[in-house]
């Protein structure tokens, strides 16, 4: 039978690469693609918990307002990053080097 | 409508009026193009002066929780509405004495300054996982735009990605931590976590995983206090952005980061006797001694960092992430004096430190840059400015009489007195540390020469904002007892359902 | 016992396309081919929610993800690459040490996930969730939803304003 093991396990798994994804990338864009694999991840546990664990819908409500923020995020990274690609032509962090620190 | 609702909204008016003043702002903005300048700007003053006032008329509400437990109404989430919005306010007023910004339509910066303080307000009272993740992104998401406001340039906008990349990561982790705490206890209400603690939903082999979620869950309040190791955003952030952005984010934000760590930990991980004031742990995961860990390392990193930059902003930065350690010492102990001096401190850091950037923004406003160089030869150009900056420097150092020396003194006394002797030596060698950085910029004020020796002009509203800081500064000490009962009656925390 | 054997097969099948386009997201070299793998990876996701009886969720995460979220990542992809015709560089850094410590995390948290009990409540999940969802949103969590339209605005108002164009 599938229980809430499985789930976690793809949920780490999705957490994990998330992870990953953030830390190797260089790419804005890819990095906002890390950020919302890690999203996913907590999406699914809450989903997850919601069915097998508190047995009540709040951890679904939870995971609606997480979808909600990070298409208000997307928007915000990817207006921020064309306006940042009008002054540097190139969207890779190891650009955005002026601020040294 | 539900009648609870409706009784509920009774005890919401700041962030009502909040609320409304964002939508006059969006629309005065876009209705009244010809009188747009003087008009949001009017409307934004309106409205947090009308919200500080509904703010101080809730000082003294029965503690509680307001719509269905998802917000607390107690003394503290009062303490810090208040605080919050008066932070933003003194940011509006900084606003147009600012060449950095001051040129541009202001419109959309007052809609997000208003939208941001409305969700800090929300963030500090949250008594629910759900609504403390959406405030707090809600804060960062209306920070990172702000941050990158000088849209065509490069620093800021930089700056701005930077941030929202590095927030994103550290909120994104913060979730997943919470996550596995609804999964431990079933539930997203702080109290209601507390409760399945005593029951022991982390007993066991469960106190693992709850230790690796705490740790996770730190990574989003670090993030907002720019707390070590979740700090690499402040001095990049803090120098790209506008500088009364940069005043803003090192205060606003950092004390709603520090009023949801406290709510969080003491009525999600604590428990208390009522009227006692002593809290103590009801999770198997000792949170103040990862507390105790990061404090330490925040001050001493953040001090270290600070003694070797040239850019007055990036100091400031640094100086605000050591400011934070000192403000966690008051965070891990586990009874009411540690609150109370958290709020001290939060006080008096807000006058000195926004009195620090006051003259920060005059003094860019005249050279155009925030070389520690040009501070050279103030002394000569502009006594007033030589001395408010010596006043909020010395403040910063923590030398007595200043206002400082008060928030030291009481977050170093809470470690004392609870067998933390050496979390508060800790703390003293880093202040003494810190004179070195400080004193340099009174150096260069006052003993060194430059060959520029035109004055630096200041504008009647900037010196009326910069005596309303410097006041403080100066007095808060000869006001001390007014200060103790403000706060000591603010620590309570509402811990039921 | 067939239709059980269906149901972990099926389980399987989405649990894998999740986290094979994830890994593609990662590991692939174009950016573009990450985003098309992120579409699988929603899909993938939306599936298994459907399969944990969210229907409602598994609907939004289609609309959202697949039709929001993801078209804007393309929008992203194709904008900044199309208008300066410049090589997107997508060039990984210290990819071995990062990836044995990601995998060095994975198995520590997998590995207390498995040992820990979780909560178990009384209640039990059944049925379709819309309406429930629908009424907890007017009723208890009516101040988050409130809370998210201003969200909502502030990142209109902000992104809006960073990508207009220069005219002061």
């Amino acid at each position: 039978m599938i229980g809430l093991s499985h789930y976690l396990i793809v949920s780490a798994a999705l957490f994990s690469f998330g992870i990953l994804c953030v830390l190797t990338r260089k790419n804005a864009i890819n990095v906002l693609m890390g950020i919302e694999l890690i999203l996913n991840a907590a999406n699914l546990n809450l989903v997850a918990f919601s069915k097998y664990s508190s047995g009540k819908i709040d951890g679904q409500i939870f995971a609606i307002f997480i979808i909600v923020v990070a298409a208000a995020e997307a928007a915000v990274a990817l207006a921020i990053i064309l306006s940042m690609y009008r002054i540097l032509r190139s969207v890779n962090l190891d650009r955005a080097d002026t601020l040294k620190g | 409508m539900n009648p609870q609702i409706l009784s509920d909204l009774k005890q919401f008016h700041p962030e009502i009026i909040l609320t409304a003043s964002v939508l006059l702002v969006v629309i005065g903005d876009i209705a009244l193009v010809r009188i747009r300048r003087t008009l949001t700007f009017i409307l934004a003053a309106a409205g947090l002066i009308a919200a500080l006032i509904a703010g101080i008329r809730l000082f003294g509400q029965d503690p509680g929780t307001l719509f269905f437990g998802v917000l607390s109404l107690d003394p503290m989430s009062v303490f810090f509405k208040t605080f919050l919005i008066l932070t933003s306010l003194f940011i509006l007023f900084s606003v147009p004495g600012s060449k950095e910004l001051s040129r541009r339509n202001l419109g959309e910066f007052y809609a997000l300054l208003l939208g941001v303080t409305l969700a800090m307000v929300l963030l500090a009272a949250s008594a629910d996982m759900l609504m403390l993740y959406l405030a707090l992104e809600t804060v960062s998401i209306g920070s990172y735009i702000l941050v990158g406001y000088l849209r065509n340039e490069r620093q800021s906008n930089e700056a701005s990605l930077k941030y929202l990349l590095f927030g994103a990561i550290a909120t994104g982790t913060m979730l997943y931590g919470m996550t596995v705490i609804y999964g431990l206890t079933g539930t997203t209400k702080l109290a209601a976590i507390r409760e399945a603690f005593l029951q022991g939903a982390a007993a066991g082999n469960n106190s693992a995983m709850l230790l690796i979620a705490t740790v996770m869950v730190l990574a989003g309040f670090g993030f907002k206090m720019a707390a070590v190791p979740f700090h690499f955003w402040c001095p990049d952030v803090y120098t790209g952005a506008p500088t009364p952005v940069t005043a803003f984010l090192s205060i606003g934000p950092k004390a709603a980061g520090f009023a949801v760590l406290m709510r969080f930990f003491f009525t999600g991980f604590s428990g208390s006797a009522p009227g006692t004031g002593m809290y103590s742990g009801v999770s198997p995961v000792y949170w103040n001694a990862i507390l105790i860990l990061i404090s330490v390392v925040t001050m001493t990193l953040g001090n270290i960092a600070a003694l070797r930059q040239e850019n007055m902003k990036r100091m400031l930065a640094y100086s605000s992430i050591a400011h934070a350690g000192y403000i966690l010492m008051g965070a891990v102990v586990l009874n009411s004096q540690g609150l109370q001096s958290v709020l001290v401190y939060l006080v008096t850091y807000l006058f000195m430190n926004l009195g620090a950037f006051l003259v920060v923004i005059a003094v860019y406003n005249h050279t155009g840059s925030f070389d520690l160089n040009d501070y050279r030869g103030l002394m000569r150009r502009s006594p007033f400015l030589t001395v408010a900056m010596s006043f909020f420097m010395l403040s910063l150092m923590g030398i007595p009489p200043f206002a400082g020396f008060l928030g030291k003194l009481y977050v170093f006394g809470a470690a004392v007195n609870n067998n933390l002797a050496w979390l508060a030596v800790v703390g003293a060698l880093n202040s003494v540390v810190a004179i070195y950085y400080y004193a340099r910029v009174i150096k260069a004020m006052v003993i060194e020469e430059s060959s520029d020796t035109t004055r630096v002009p200041l504008s009647l509203a900037s010196q009326i904002l910069l005596w309303l800081m410097l006041l403080p500064t100066a007095g808060l000490m000869f006001f001390w007892s007014g200060v103790e009962r403000l706060t000591k009656a603010s620590v309570a925390l509402f811990m039921g359902l | 016992m067939d239709k059980n054997l269906l149901g972990q097969i099926v389980f399987y099948f989405f649990a894998a396309l999740t986290i094979g386009s994830a890994a593609v997201v990662v590991f692939a070299r174009s950016l573009v081919r990450s985003a098309f793998a992120l579409l699988f990876t929603f899909f993938g996701v939306a599936a298994l929610y459907a399969y944990l009886g969210a229907d409602f969720l598994a609907a939004t995460q289609m609309v959202i993800y697949v039709g929001g979220i993801l078209v804007l990542i393309l929008f992203g992809v194709m904008l900044t690459h199309k208008l300066y015709d410049l090589n997107i560089k997508t060039g990984s850094v210290q990819l071995i040490p990062s990836t044995i410590a990601v995998v060095a995390v994975f198995a520590f948290l997998a590995f207390f996930m498995l040992r820990t009990e979780w909560f178990r409540g009384d209640s039990v999940l059944s049925g379709p969730t819309t309406a429930s969802i629908g009424n907890l949103l007017m009723q208890d969590f009516i101040l988050p939803f409130e809370a998210a339209s201003v969200l909502l605005l502030l990142a209109l108002i902000g992104a809006a304003m960073i990508v207009r164009r220069r005219s002061e």
